[in-house]
């Protein structure tokens, strides 16, 4: 079964060559795209079917040796969490390649290939159960960001571009240092062998890459320009998905691998987390345009899911994966309602906007769903995930929780001030009544990702219920990871 | 019976999806019967589950059912769990029928507003929320409820979102609210983490030797009760909530939402009851709110605000009763007020739709002359509010003032300001009375009642293309406004005969099993009370008639003769809202400023400008570095190599 995974990587890899290679106008190049991304959604839903959550451990996985002296090799496959960050993978990246196919990007070839190569990489990162396999995926996500953002982006594109690559490039290179060291100490780069490290400065090299691409405060200096200079699409993958895979890094090599380390640096991580949960919820309710918000709480939530991983408990850990696939969807959604106003108002700021409610019936009421979900009103699926994750820190100190409870309500002041701010009040200066209302490509690209949303507050269970297994007696979850028999 | 609770729950939901996604595919009209039916059936089905209940043995009245696990992790699993007990369908009642009611009287007052079907959509949504809190089996799924409500809240105080007064105050009611949802979630990880399970009555279960934890849960449940009921200190929120339509103020702030801290209290008792002090706690904000609410309510100029300070009051009278431990008089009083105060509400409703969304009782006065019908059941609502007999009010209010008095000297001063609450209730609910109804009409009454047909009477009002001579009716509203207010109306007298203290307690014995009380007081008792409390209710009443009543009002004289500094500290609320926001949102606001100025934009983002030019600067210097000469190359080496020993020595 373990083709479905390799399909999962080499299908948008196929499709990125495929646009690049021909010359295709702009709307067949986009069809192209458009399809791989679908047929990506269709083999994740088959892998769904086929995974079998009771058994738990690694599955549908496939190995070939790749540098076998060294002890490399071609090692994909999916644990239950991996499976849910691969299921939003897919969706996000559909649902941009729909918004960007319809916002019409000059270069499409180059773009959409771009987009395709870059599912693929990201779904290798939640894959590869190889540590340099993860570390090449994870280069080979970064690589089409890089171009992404400098190439199609806004106005100070060239800036945010310099900030990004520095920073990312700074944590990569101590990923790479502590994969090969060790990967040559271990004598294996196989993760789902029974191994673990107690050296801090390897941890760290993992950690430093994990945190600048989460990003855990203080390392987010390139953030709020990523988000505001990419094109909104790509703030949507960049924001919903790519941290992601930083917390999957977490999960999966930090405190699996190193629970010594894990032990000894819990405190300082935690604590950062909570800096930056304040922080970025401050940050959020200032800013005076639509992304600065999306971009500062991204920050917040990035604090509240470290919470949840850093936890190291069943609470924490599973309201962490249902957290990540809830913020994904919604920063994405939010990213790319951003995008509409923008378009419809040729800016941001708050100060020009205003009163789009009005005549708009539909623009209304899909912002003020996502944003009522996005600030976790009780009931909704992010309200599932951050009552998980609290709960699962209070073990650690209550301190964490009653600085999550103050972001609670600070999350309350960002949000209604962003929904406000757009929607409500007599029309800004930049608001024409002839704005429309949102067109159906807009709602083709945003409301799967509510409708997943809805469904998920509906039964959030479905994902903490399936993410690790349900062994009621565990306590550690790196048992979870072992090399399956 | 409990597949009939499911459907309870669920009918108003299917109405509000229904609505939202048909869109405009559904007439405004269709939209608004979609919604009632959709609360009158639930209505129905509630009355069915009522009566299946009451068949059964007392001790048997108990009955949970999960639908799926919602949540889990690990041990730890919470299910989409109803529970249908004596105290669940007591609330579901009020729920669906005075919801029923109002959002029937919505019909006619909403008629003509361009967004009718977003109301009805979120009028049906906030019963399904109201119904999940009251009917949930454990307190995620109440906290779920209890947000959803705040949200529903929320959207309709907004409603008129082009007002900047409506949509601040909607943001505020749910800022505040998300207070209390965040001490209630701290107290919920503390069971957690010592119960692992958050079923009723499970998690209540704590047992001895957990003082303080027992207290902290408390604690954080009479947070979120405080904040969901406006009382002391989280009590600002109401007052400005009066931005949204009328029909809203009636429903969610007065009579079912706001008094779900109540419920909160009764349904967690077994946690109170282990935290005494903080049950004592409970009854003195109550007892301090019905006091300041009934002083600020002397001097308020808007006729729902005036209504609304009444139910912090009122609201603080079941605190009381709650605290001290008389769970089915606080419960009997969250019933009759439903009725009295809803009426109030719709009543005024009638008054702001007839004047054109007018508020201001200044303006108004002789309305009574011109609409009759709404004259007599303003005054049954405020006879039932003041609690003379034989209204509503005096039947289940005099319990809980009763019940005070068996608790010592503390139950003695709760007792006092009860007894005070009830001579300002007769000043202040008379006060507005006589402002407003008796008398000549002002000549701005007169301008918008004595023409044949008014303008469109919505306080939205902005639906000019709507012809409201279309549908020729009286000064007092259709039919459908009219005929909730006269079922309210009756509801007001006779509502609180089904209780009398001394003599028959039907609701005692219904609610008993699922709350035993831990206050009952003797029949002296009740009869001292009743006869305080009346004779000082009627008392009021008289010094409103003295002020207010007499044919040339002596108002501006004697209000003269009140201290400045005291009128403006009842004025400004007692400068709460000042308080909080110089204490929480002025910080907040310069600590986000000074983040982003000292913090974000030098140390964070200048981090990266540094780098970059110390990356361009070492470059330079290393150039400069290239000497030619041995000896600083030497030094170079040796010095790398100490650095790279003492590095490898320390990492091993």
């Amino acid at each position: 079964m373990g083709w479905l995974t390799t399909a999962l990587i080499l299908l948008p890899l196929g499709g990125a060559l495929l646009v690049w290679v021909f010359p295709w106008d702009g709307f067949t190049a986009g069809s192209i795209a458009l399809l791989v991304a679908l047929g990506e959604v269709g083999i994740w839903i088959e892998a769904l079917v086929r995974f079998h959550f009771d058994r738990g451990g690694l599955q549908l996985d496939q190995r070939t040796n790749w540098f076998s002296d060294l002890h490399v090799s071609y090692h994909v496959g999916m644990y239950g969490f991996s499976l849910w960050l691969v299921g939003l993978t897919v969706v996000v990246q559909a649902a941009a390649i729909i918004y960007a196919f319809w916002a019409g990007r000059t270069g499409a070839r180059a773009y959409f290939g771009l987009m395709l190569l870059l599912t693929a990489a990201i779904v290798g990162v939640f894959t590869a159960q190889d540590l340099l396999l993860f570390y090449v995926f994870w280069e080979a996500m970064l690589l089409p960001l890089y171009v992404l953002i400098g190439v199609w982006g806004g106005p100070g594109r060239l800036g945010a571009t310099i900030k990004f690559v520095i920073y990312t490039m700074a944590g990569s290179l101590l990923m790479l240092a502590a994969v090969i060291v060790l990967g040559l100490s271990q004598g294996t780069f196989d993760l789902t062998a029974s191994w673990q490290s107690s050296s801090d400065w390897l941890f760290l090299g993992f950690v430093a890459a994990f945190a600048v691409k989460a990003p855990l405060f203080p390392l987010h200096a390139w953030l709020p320009d990523a988000y505001r200079e990419s094109p909104p699409e790509v703030s949507a993958v960049l924001s919903g998905v790519v941290s992601k895979a930083a917390i999957y890094g977490f999960i999966r090599i930090a405190i699996t691998k190193f629970p010594e380390p894990t032990k000894d640096f819990r405190t300082v991580i935690l604590v950062l987390a909570a800096v930056g949960l304040i922080y970025g919820s401050l940050l959020a309710f200032r800013a005076p345009d639509v992304r600065g918000v999306i971009a500062y709480s991204s920050l917040a939530q990035i604090g509240l899911i470290t919470f949840g991983v850093f936890a190291v408990n069943d609470l924490g850990l599973n309201g962490a994966v249902l957290q990540m696939v809830n913020h994904g969807l919604i920063t994405a959604s939010l990213f790319l309602l951003a995008g509409g106003i923008e378009r419809r108002a040729t800016t941001g700021e708050f100060s020009r906007l205003g009163g789009f409610a009005r005549g708009r019936p539909i623009l209304a009421t899909v912002l003020m769903t996502t944003g009522i979900i996005g600030l976790a009103v009780p009931g909704s699926s992010a309200f599932a995930g951050e009552f998980e994750i609290l709960a699962g820190v209070f073990t650690r100190g209550w301190g964490y929780s009653v600085v999550g409870a103050v972001a609670i309500v600070l999350a309350a002041m960002y949000m209604l001030r962003l929904i406000s701010a757009v929607l409500h009040r007599e029309p800004g200066p930049a608001v024409t009544p002839d704005a429309l209302d949102l067109r159906p490509a807009e709602l083709g690209a945003i409301v799967p990702l509510l409708a997943c949303l809805l469904a998920l507050s509906v039964w959030p269970a479905a994902i903490t219920e399936r993410s690790f297994t349900n062994d009621r007696a565990r306590t550690d979850v790196s048992t979870q990871f072992e090399a399956s028999p | 019976m409990i597949v009939a609770a499911w459907i309870c729950l669920v009918a108003p939901l299917a109405a509000a999806l229904l609505i939202t996604l048909l869109g405009t595919r559904i007439s405004r009209r269709a939209a608004a019967y979609v919604s009632t039916t959709s609360v009158l059936g639930a209505f129905a089905v509630a009355v069915f589950v009522f009566a299946k209940l009451l068949s059964e043995a007392p001790s048997a009245r108990s009955h949970p059912s999960t639908a799926w696990e919602w949540l889990t992790a690990g041990s730890f699993h919470v299910g989409l769990r109803i529970l249908v007990d004596p105290l669940s369908v007591f609330m579901m009642l009020i729920v669906t029928g005075v919801g029923f009611l109002i959002v029937a009287y919505s019909i006619g007052y909403m008629e003509g507003d361009e967004e009718e079907r977003r109301y009805f959509a979120y009028m049906a949504l906030f019963v399904f929320s109201m119904l999940l809190l009251v009917q949930a089996g454990n307190l995620v799924i109440l906290l779920a409820g209890w947000g959803l409500v705040g949200l529903s809240s929320y959207l309709l105080i907004g409603f008129w979102h082009d007002r900047p007064a409506a949509v601040a105050a909607a943001k505020k009611a749910f800022i505040m609210n998300a207070v209390g949802d965040a001490t209630m979630a701290l107290a919920f990880f503390l069971l957690i983490q010592h119960k692992q399970t958050l079923n009723f009555p499970d998690a209540f279960a704590v047992g001895p030797g957990h003082g303080w934890l027992v207290n902290l849960v408390a604690l954080g449940l009479l947070g979120g009760a405080v904040a969901k009921s406006a009382q002391l200190p989280l009590q600002t929120w109401l007052p400005d909530a009066m931005e949204g339509p009328t029909p809203v103020s009636a429903l969610i702030h007065a009579a079912t939402m706001v008094t779900a801290g109540v419920y909160l209290i009764v349904r967690t008792h077994a946690v109170f009851e282990q935290a005494p002090h903080v049950q004592e706690l409970a009854a003195g904000l109550g007892a301090g709110t019905l006091l300041m609410a009934g002083l600020i309510a002397l001097v308020q100029t808007d006729i729902k605000r005036v209504i609304a300070y009444s139910t912090m009051s009122q609201i603080g009278y079941m605190f009381v009763g709650a605290g001290v431990g008389a769970y089915a008089n606080a419960e009997f009083h969250l019933l009759t007020h439903a009725f009295f105060k809803a009426l109030l509400f719709l009543a005024a409703g009638l008054v702001i739709h007839a004047l054109a969304g007018e508020q201001d009782i200044r303006k108004m006065g002789g309305v009574g002359r011109l609409m009759p019908v709404t004259r007599i059941t303003f005054l049954i609502g405020s006879l039932a509010l003041v609690g003379v007999p034989p209204f509503a009010g005096f039947f289940s209010k005099d319990p809980i003032i009763a019940a005070t008095m068996t608790r010592g000297w503390y139950g003695y001063i709760l007792f006092a300001a009860a007894l005070i609450g009830t001579f300002l209730t007769g000043l202040y609910a008379f006060r507005l009375f006589l402002i407003v109804f008796p008398r000549e009409p002002s000549p701005f009454v007169r301008e918008h009642l004595m023409r044949g047909s008014h303008a469109a009477g919505m306080e939205g009002a902005h639906a000019p293309d709507h012809d409201h001579d279309a549908h020729e009716h009286s000064g007092e509203g259709p039919f459908s406004m009219t005929a909730p207010v006269l079922v309210l109306a009756v509801l007001s007298i006779i509502g609180g005969w089904i209780q009398w203290a001394p003599l028959w307690h039907p609701i005692s014995n219904w609610l008993d099993p699922a709350a035993p009380p831990l206050a009952v007081p003797t029949d002296t008792q009740e009869a001292l009370a009743s006869l305080f409390a009346v004779l000082l209710g009627l008392a009021g009443i008289g010094v409103a008639w003295l002020i207010y009543g007499a044919r040339q009002p002596t108002a501006p004289r004697i209000t003269s003769r009140v201290p400045l500094w005291s009128r403006s500290l009842l004025e400004h609320k007692f400068y709460f809202d000042e308080a909080y926001d110089f204490a929480f949102y002025r910080p907040s606001v310069a600590l986000a400023k000074a983040l982003g100025r000292w913090i974000e934009g030098p140390i964070i983002g200048g981090s990266i400008r540094e780098l970059v030019a110390g990356i361009r600067d070492a470059a330079v210097g290393t150039s400069r570095l290239q000497t030619g000469l041995v000896r600083s190359y030497a030094l170079a080496i040796a010095a790398s190599l100490a650095v790279i020993t003492i590095v490898f020595v320390a990492v091993r």
